[in-house]
């Protein structure tokens, strides 16, 4: 991914959000030495001096903007973006609901019309073959069957930029039986036969499937499931936020994973990360902004 | 195998010891015209239970010979129709007729708890049908008893059918769930049931057949429709089975094949003990024959 980004050869100018934050201001330098991008950093510039200085950052690589306030940094960050003067917008150290407030609003904000914001996640995962992207861990909580649908097709296209043709979408549950009790178990159905009928395309889909069947071959060979997924999942669509966000978390907790991701939806693409997350994933989120912008 | 027409139901029944059909109620000229030219072509072997007197009458008047028919005098309806529910319970017999009584009061016997002929399943209505213009006979579910079944009931009302149809010696009978659309679109609940019940058939939770939907009525019995419209589809145009999403549609789909495509049509009711046979006034001596000999082709 970053080798790709690397060949590129451009800069994207990117606008952070309250940006006095360590391992934000890392990420943000580390790829700015790289050269690909050109940072704005909007928040209280004390504070980001401060910080530049004792990680040894040279704070001349920044563009600093002064901002006195969280809502007031992501509404600028948002502004800078929509008038064209910047190319990526990035939370900082402000809370998501304030920053997604930015990025939302009707009239100044980041929206497509009447576009599904979704956030669609790339993790690496030592003990997976592939990079496995996942849905939604940060945006929608609990997604029905039009918003499933857009998140499998944003899932879709950033696998389509990572190299991957036509992506085998897992659609998670509990396991792999239909249930009327379960109406995520509804949703996947009808999101299965779309796919068979082309509603939804370049994918092969199925679900409901148990993360073993999704992620394992061995578990297909024991349940004697039939399934196109093959435990060889590329994509993973939760059901809710809540099954999806402590997915990526235990696997970066436990299984050294690495988590790039992104919000779709925007006009432009939009950085969130979680506020305790390393700068390392930081640094990737930028760079597959960068890819996807 | 592939039934053509209903004459192939004949081979079936040829197959199988004949079977007992109780009319009850049998004072009643619609349904015994039917019962004795079945029973005239080997089809079926009748047991009248009703008023004899009532029976004679009929039988002179139209010139039916009853003699050496088996006849269980009963005057009173509701009594004729208990005597015949209770000796279907008993495995005395294989098929239960309607005659002259309501079709309410003899399915309330058939649900009786104590003596009746439940099995825990819903009940449903199946029809049968010979169209000129199709290639082989199409069923049709539920065009008479279950109004608008839920998605529980519709898992019913398929497993019904498809047992049926196994018994006449389908192999994986082909099941289009109808839509007015063949896309699953989130506002037509007919379209996400078939989706749901394409699923579950694939995850084997119902079993015996292949279902697919949605499917619109002409993707689902013409090949060239379907290929028009870029479907891949197992079922599309050779459907076994029609699942209709209400009895409205379902209803008006069996009157026009009949009136307009001048079908033959056999009906049975399905999900008791036995297959029940209802005809109506307003069936064709044809059809209450046709469901005669299917309900004879449908017993075990």
């Amino acid at each position: 991914m970053v080798g790709k980004v690397r060949s590129l050869k451009k800069r994207y100018r990117i606008a952070v959000a309250w940006a006095q934050d360590i391992n934000t201001l890392g990420a943000v330098y580390k790829s700015a030495n790289e050269g690909f991008i050109e940072p704005v950093m909007i928040g209280r510039g004390s504070e980001i001096r401060k910080i530049c200085k004792s990680s040894g950052i040279d704070e001349k690589h920044f563009n600093i903007i002064d901002s006195d306030n969280e809502q007031n940094a992501s509404e600028e960050a948002v502004r800078l973006v929509k008038t064209g003067q910047a190319d990526i917008v990035m939370k900082g150290l402000v809370g998501t609901d304030k920053f997604l407030k930015a990025v939302m609003d009707k009239e100044h904000g980041l929206m497509i019309p009447d576009a599904v914001l979704s956030y669609v996640g790339a993790l690496q995962i030592p003990a997976y073959h592939k990079l496995l992207f996942i849905t939604d861990p940060a945006v929608i909580p609990f997604p029905d069957l039009g918003q499933k649908t857009a998140m499998a097709g944003y899932a879709i296209d950033m696998a389509g930029r990572f190299g991957v043709q036509k992506p085998k979408v897992a659609l998670i549950g509990a396991s792999e039986k239909m249930s009327r009790h379960f109406s995520n178990s509804i949703d996947y159905a009808a999101m299965c036969k779309m796919a068979e009928r082309g509603q939804i395309n370049n994918c092969t889909m199925d679900g409901p499937l148990d993360l073993f069947l999704a992620c394992d071959p061995t578990s297909i060979r024991i349940k004697g499931v039939k399934t196109p997924i093959d435990g060889d999942a590329d994509i993973l669509l939760f059901p809710s936020l809540e099954a999806c966000n402590p997915f990526y978390k235990g696997l970066m907790l436990f299984a050294n994973a690495e988590l790039a991701g992104l919000i779709r939806g925007t006009i432009k693409p939009v950085v969130l990360m979680s506020r305790s997350e390393s700068e390392k994933s930081k640094y990737y989120c930028i760079v597959l902004a960068c890819l996807m912008a | 195998m592939v039934l053509r027409n209903m004459g192939d139901l004949k081979n079936i029944v040829a197959g199988k010891p004949t079977k007992k059909l109780v009319l009850a109620a049998a004072q009643d000229q619609h349904s015994l015209s039917a019962v004795l030219r079945a029973w005239q072509d080997n089809i079926i072997e009748p047991v009248l239970i009703g008023d004899r007197e009532g029976i004679q009458i009929i039988s002179d008047e139209n010139g039916y010979n009853i003699s050496g028919l088996r006849i269980i005098h009963e005057p009173d309806t509701d009594m004729a129709v208990e005597m015949a529910v209770k000796m279907l319970n008993n495995k005395q017999a294989d098929i239960l007729m309607k005659g002259k009584v309501g079709t309410s009061t003899l399915l309330k016997c058939v649900l009786n708890k104590e003596w009746g002929l439940r099995t825990g399943n819903l009940l449903s209505h199946i029809a049968l049908f010979e169209v000129e213009t199709y290639h082989k006979l199409i069923a049709v579910t539920d065009v008479a008893m279950n109004i608008a079944p839920n998605l529980k009931d519709k898992i019913a009302i398929v497993n019904n059918s498809v047992s049926l149809l196994l018994r006449l010696g389908y192999e994986m009978p082909k099941v289009a769930v109808l839509g007015a659309v063949e896309m699953v679109n989130e506002n037509m609940e007919a379209t996400l049931h078939a989706a749901l019940l394409s699923k579950m058939n694939q995850r084997d939770q119902i079993k015996h057949c292949i279902i697919d939907g949605p499917l619109a009525f002409d993707n689902a019995i013409s090949l060239e429709s379907a290929q028009l419209k870029g479907i891949r589809s197992e079922v599309a145009g050779d459907t076994d089975l029609l699942l209709m999403p209400d009895i409205e549609v379902g209803n008006v789909l069996y009157k026009s094949l009949v009136f307009f495509a001048k079908a033959k049509v056999a009906s049975i009711i399905l999900g008791a003990m036995v297959p029940i046979v209802l005809t109506s006034r307003s069936d064709s001596e044809q059809a209450k024959y046709d469901s005669i000999l299917l309900s004879a082709a449908a017993c075990k």
